[in-house]
């Protein structure tokens, strides 16, 4: 199967993918197609939209016992501990951020439905040993923007600086002090900026990190996404 | 994308919530949606240990991805429709479609000619039901089951005992008209 360009087939095809009628290997092409096609994006989400009142034809129906005694044991982790100064060195440490990768996958797909110009790298920060989004970075050909969105403020007299790892590299490089209000943004795209990086924020001294490497804790981490 | 969302709905408020981190509004969002979102993985996954695991799934693919939910996109119900007709779809992919026989156990109704009759008549409601109407019957029907039941074409094929073709071209020609009608 291939993406019609035509605009009536691809509708069509898109409402296909809505209804769930397309066999496994073509609904994985249109999922997989929707992080480069804005017209796509946008013909999945009208019939998101337009077809949400069908879901009335379906009776609601109790959940078994324990269904959310389940989800609040996953969304629960235990309370984060100190990090120490030797966190930089090891990156084997990095890899507990990527079991925020199903969380990035999901929200890739949100952000490929969510109207264009969709961002191609996407990113969620969360504190160490917790799962709680925190910060969200997306960046594409505009360049990188990171907000928070738990409403994440510094000690006071301290400053949240932003650092990148690229993949297989192994110290962090600075992309900025965040400014108070939370939000970061940077054109063009740092080049450290791809799949697989690692971002991650330390408390710093206002101004930045004296040294251009991390002085105080990581507060947040995660890994940047392609989507 | 839908610019009737002036006032937002409660569960617009709960999302908002649930993407600021809150686990109080997660679970005050499961309250209120999942009975419905639960009926709707039960009745596309059929099994009821299936649909509980994507229930599961869904709520915590909505807990990491509130953050982002935009109230600019539609309403947040039909967001939280999607995630879990998502993850349904893909769970029956991924174990195989099975056509059972309709179970009333699980939930199952005939889908009557008039079950449109059914939708509540809001304004929003309205238009998908004038344009359901103008549709040949076959073409509703495939349409209905398809979204409802989570059927592929093969399955809709077998169930209503039609050629594949023609349920594909139902489906097709269907939508077209749909999204003339609906624009």
């Amino acid at each position: 199967m291939m993406i019609p360009d035509d605009r009536d087939e691809l509708h069509a095809l898109a409402g296909e993918f809505v209804l769930g009628v397309l066999e496994a290997n073509e609904a994985s092409e249109v999922a997989a197609a929707l992080a480069t096609n804005a017209e796509l994006r946008r013909a999945v989400a009208f019939w998101e939209v337009q077809l949400h009142p069908l879901s009335e034809l379906t009776s609601p129906a109790e959940p078994p016992p324990g269904t959310w005694q389940a989800i609040e044991a996953r969304i629960t982790k235990p309370a984060p501990k100190p990090v120490a100064p030797s966190f930089w060195n090891n990156l084997a440490l990095w890899r507990w951020s990527t079991a925020g990768f199903a969380a990035a996958a999901g929200l890739a797909l949100w952000i490929a439905l969510t109207p264009a110009p969709g961002p191609s790298f996407v990113a969620v920060l969360h504190p160490p040993q917790q799962d709680q989004v925190s910060w969200v970075a997306t960046a594409g050909r505009y360049g990188l923007l990171v907000r928070a969105v738990a409403g994440a403020t510094p000690p006071s007299d301290r400053a949240f600086e932003l650092w990148a790892i690229p993949p297989g590299a192994t110290r962090p490089r600075s992309l900025g002090v965040i400014p108070a209000d939370g939000e970061l943004k940077l054109a063009p795209l740092p080049p450290d900026l791809r799949d697989g990086a690692t971002l991650a924020i330390s408390i710093e001294p206002v101004g930045g990190s004296p040294t251009h490497q991390p002085t105080g804790p990581v507060v947040f981490v995660g890994t940047v996404q392609a989507v | 994308m839908d610019s009737r969302t002036a006032a937002p709905s409660s569960v617009d408020v709960l999302i908002e919530a649930v993407g600021r981190g809150s686990p109080v509004a997660l679970k005050r969002l499961y309250d209120v949606e999942s009975r419905r979102l639960y009926g709707i993985a039960l009745r596309i996954a059929r099994r009821p240990e299936i649909a509980a695991d994507v229930l599961q799934e869904a709520f915590l693919q909505i807990w990491q991805n509130a953050a982002t939910f935009s109230a600019e996109r539609g309403a947040g119900a039909a967001w939280l429709t999607g995630v879990v007709r998502f993850r349904a779809l893909d769970a029956v992919r991924k174990v195989g479609r099975e056509t059972l026989s309709d179970d009333p156990a699980l939930g199952d109704e005939a889908l009557e000619p008039d079950v449109i009759e059914k939708l509540d008549a809001v304004a929003q409601t309205a238009a998908l039901r004038r344009c359901l109407t103008l549709l040949e019957d076959e073409q509703r029907r495939c349409i209905l089951l398809a979204f409802v039941d989570g059927l592929s074409h093969s399955q809709i094929a077998e169930r209503i005992k039609a050629p594949l073709g023609s349920v594909k071209s139902w489906i097709r020609r269907g939508l077209h008209s749909l999204r003339r009608c609906l624009q």
